[in-house]
């Protein structure tokens, strides 16, 4: 087993409703402040209350933007976590818990010598109310006890709980610092725990970074294109989207509806953009089963349209809050019927921000229906950044003519925002002629299906080629999309030799770049996050290579680091 | 004063059967947006699916032939982008009983400023005749030789439940009047629901004009209470209403209840621009 070397890996795991996430944020935001770039990543049940739930935070020296699959030390605030947590530590990790109802059995006591794991039980509610805290504040006494075995200054984890409990008022703060150094200053910690600790050196400079969401770069980046309006449904991995809209609603006036259905959130959004302004709408693979029609319309239509699609696990009501990449085909595919559209494929802050705003100027300028992938590895972690990249141009490509469809060379025809002083035009759904007339003469239907089909030809054109990660000499190439970048760009930086090839623009789909490798002799290998390999069914189709090497997961977990660094090359 | 007609009027023919309520239905539209000087550039209607919805190229507005169902969904989104526009969703029976019936419930609820005309027919016509919920029971239908076995159900009900801002019935056959109806929905501020009674000589043949001059009565003056307009609009043997059968004009607008729009002068069409998120971005720590 090849162990990651340049980060270092805590997780939290405890009953869910029990405030996992609120010290996981905590913590991510802490260790952010010392300089480290950290990547977060939660497991939750679909459920409020009950049930396990983890929140695992990587940290290094360098950028990193994957989970491990082991971490070194695991903090367990409820006894049902431990047994199901247990066996991610690392070898030599340490298993802090707080709760003296837990027993292990011969299993797991055999496990846990074996890998000589050091087991350290914190009688933190106790510690909690000695301190003159509440029992709940128990939680704060295990996350500074953490924060000393990491040897961590505790002034840098007390200005964050300032931060995070500032709105509960001073005593509430007092309390929980009393209960923070209680704590880091028990007599039960003993120098031994942190020799066993390898903790990346500090980076030497340290920079003003942020801690954001994938689907916080959605959201940031559809307000810097201009969308006015956001039409929702909830639905996870996708609602963090909604929330963020509508959380800075006040500063921004977009307009926020929560519709009845994706059905309707989905035809708002294309009224909205019939209208001319920018509408948003994003879902997850159920709802967007439910907006295919709508993306057929749009298509025969030739009315733009944007729908973030945010891929979790299974079919049907599937595994709600776990990860996957199994609605690639779902998304090339959609919609009853043969008509353009685009898909374009987000993996990290960088290019949610941007690709949400080339597919608005893609849809527009396309009068074509775009679908923006993401994943609930990527909406729900978080990844830490300097910057944002430079915002695009809006692009609308509106122009004025005689008819709607007119038959032109690159296939996109005359649109006007619809204007009090401009001609009127029919949007129609039926098969039509240039003028927008239903049509059954089946010159004109052959005609205008070759005037909207020629959109996609002039679109791929203009799309970027894949982008070749990596050592552009090593033998082996790896070919991804979405989330799938993050643990190969993460290997490649722990040192592993090999090149990786990645779709971002993934419909229509360029091939040139991965036909030239497949002729120079090297050896592919797909990995994606879902079962039949679904990026290479589309790229099989548009290249006619067979992918011969195959690495598929699809168990809810997301791609590890050690999943990429395992691979024999 | 009024507009020419002709000006929507686009270059081809209608190709409704003969005697279809829809000829008087669209003419009374076109009358209603004309002596309102509503010009065609400033008329976005969404089409439906069914035989109403064989009229989108037969006007010549701003329109959308959509999808069988989301008329009424695809007018809010219209709506909201460019308040200025009057838009329309014209759908049938089926359509808005079966298909989107979700969608008038939240619409009405919603109070869109948007206009709602529903074609009843009684029936799914351009699919040749199969019952909706307006069909008469006893009647046998497409596929169904001993009539449908589900209830009708009364549109009114329906449409009264939520507490609309403007309910009318009106007749295809009685143009003058549909016209003031569609006037007056327009003319609301708020979500208005136009069911008008529409002959259907193909699928609905029994009732005839005739059959319809026996029933109805207007009604002159709108009722007040919601247990008020559920007795005027109910549909019985003997009797249909027509007229302004319910207003609520307490209610405020979709619009008017955003906090973060409620005072702004501009259209979400007219604020498509680059935004500087770096305050927004700051905020993140």
């Amino acid at each position: 087993m090849n162990m990651p070397t340049n980060r270092y890996c805590i997780k939290l795991g405890g009953e869910s409703g029990q405030g996992i996430n609120t010290l996981g944020i905590l913590l991510s935001k802490a260790i952010k402040s010392l300089g480290y770039d950290i990547f977060s990543y939660r497991e939750y049940p679909s459920l409020i209350k009950g049930g396990v739930a983890s929140y695992q935070i990587d940290f290094s020296n360098k950028y990193i933007s994957s989970s491990s699959q082991n971490c070194n030390i695991l903090t367990i605030l409820d006894p049902e976590a431990v047994h199901e947590y247990l066996h991610s530590l690392n070898p030599n990790g340490i298993l802090l818990y707080d709760d003296s109802k837990v027993e292990f059995s011969p299993e797991e006591q055999g496990w846990i010598t074996q890998n000589q794991i050091h087991v350290i039980y914190l009688d933190s509610e106790k510690i909690a109310v000695e301190a003159g805290g509440s029992s709940i504040m128990a939680n704060i006494v295990m996350t500074s006890f953490l924060w000393k075995l990491l040897g961590f200054n505790p002034n840098d984890l007390a200005n964050i709980v300032k931060e995070i409990f500032a709105s509960k008022g001073e005593e509430i703060i007092n309390k929980n610092i009393l209960c923070l150094n209680a704590g880091y200053n028990t007599s039960e910690f003993k120098e031994e725990y942190t020799q066993r600790t390898y903790i990346p050196n500090l980076p030497s400079e340290k920079k003003d970074r942020k801690i954001l969401t994938g689907n916080d770069a959605i959201a940031l980046g559809a307000i810097s294109a201009g969308v006015r309006a956001y039409y929702g449904y909830p639905m996870t991995p996708a609602t963090s989207i909604f929330k963020y809209l509508g959380n800075t609603y006040k500063e921004t006036g977009i307009l926020i509806k929560q519709a009845e259905s994706e059905i309707t959130a989905v035809q708002m959004a294309m009224g909205s953009m019939a209208m001319g302004t920018r509408a948003l709408t994003a879902t997850s693979g159920g709802g967007f089963d439910l907006m295919q029609e709508t993306i057929s319309c749009a298509g025969i239509t030739e009315t733009p349209l944007v729908i973030v699609l945010a891929q979790r696990i299974g079919a049907g009501t599937g595994v709600p809050t776990w990860t996957g990449s199994s609605d690639i085909h779902t998304a090339v595919k959609s919609g009853h019927g043969e008509f353009p559209k685009a898909v374009l494929c987000v993996s990290d802050i960088q290019s949610g921000y941007i690709l949400i705003q080339q597919a608005f100027n893609i849809a527009e300028t396309y009068q074509i229906p775009v679908i923006v992938l993401t994943e609930k590895q990527i909406a729900e972690s978080i990844f830490t950044v300097e910057t944002l990249p430079r915002a695009l141009q809006i692009q609308r490509g509106t122009y004025n003519g005689e008819n709607r469809y007119e038959i032109t060379n690159t296939g996109i025809s005359p649109r006007w925002i619809p204007s009090f002083d401009k001609k009127p035009y029919l949007n129609n759904s039926d098969e039509h002629n240039q003028a927008s007339q239903s049509t059954e003469n089946m010159d004109e239907i052959r005609e205008m299906s070759d005037k909207r089909m020629q959109k996609q030809s002039t679109l791929l054109n203009n799309l970027p080629e894949p982008v070749l990660y990596g050592n552009p000499q090593a033998q082996t190439v790896l070919v991804g999309c979405g989330s799938t970048k993050n643990p190969i760009l993460d290997a490649i930086s722990e040192g592993m030799n090999i090149a990786y090839l990645h779709y971002e623009y993934l419909f229509p789909t360029r091939t040139q770049t991965l036909l030239n490798l497949v002729s120079s002799g090297k050896r592919i290998i797909l990995v994606e996050n879902n079962q039949t390999g679904e990026l290479g069914k589309i790229l099989t189709e548009a290249s006619g290579y067979q992918f011969k090497e195959k690495i598929l997961k699809y168990n809810g977990k997301p791609l590890f680091l050690e999943d990429i660094l395992n691979i024999q090359i | 004063m009024a507009i020419d007609l002709n000006e929507y009027n686009s270059n081809l023919k209608p190709t409704w059967c003969p005697g279809c309520g829809n000829f008087l239905i669209h003419m009374s539209l076109k009358k209603a947006l004309s002596e309102l000087d509503i010009t065609p550039s400033q008329t976005y209607i969404a089409f439906d699916i069914g035989c109403n919805g064989n009229g989108a190229d037969k006007i010549n507005t701003y329109a959308f032939k959509g999808l069988h169902g989301r008329a009424i969904p695809l007018a809010a989104g219209l709506h909201l982008a460019n308040r200025k526009f009057t838009v329309i969703a014209d759908l049938g029976d089926g359509a808005c009983f079966h298909e989107g019936l979700d969608h008038l419930i939240h619409a009405i609820r919603s109070n869109y400023d948007i206009t709602i005309l529903i074609h009843n027919n009684q029936n799914f016509a351009l699919t040749t005749g199969q019952a909706t919920l307006t069909t008469d029971e006893e009647k046998p239908m497409y596929g169904l030789p001993d009539s449908k076995p589900e209830r009708t159900l009364e549109p009114s009900e329906i449409i009264l439940s939520p507490n609309p801002s403007f309910y009318a019935r009106g007749y295809s056959g009685d143009m003058q009047q549909l016209t003031e109806l569609i006037k007056a929905g327009i003319q609301n501020k708020g979500c208005s629901v136009i069911e008008i009674m529409q002959l259907c000589p193909t699928y609905n043949e029994e009732c005839t004009p005739q059959w319809f001059m026996q029933r109805i009565h207007k009604v002159e003056d709108s009722a007040n209470t919601l247990e008020e307009a559920r007795k005027i609009g109910t549909i019985t043997n003997e009797n249909i209403n027509t007229g302004i059968i319910y207003r609520n004009t307490e209610l405020e607008t979709y619009y008017e209840l955003q906090e973060n729009r409620k005072d702004s002068q501009s259209e979400l069409v007219d604020e498509v621009n680059q935004y500087d998120i770096q305050k927004l971005f700051d905020q993140f720590k």
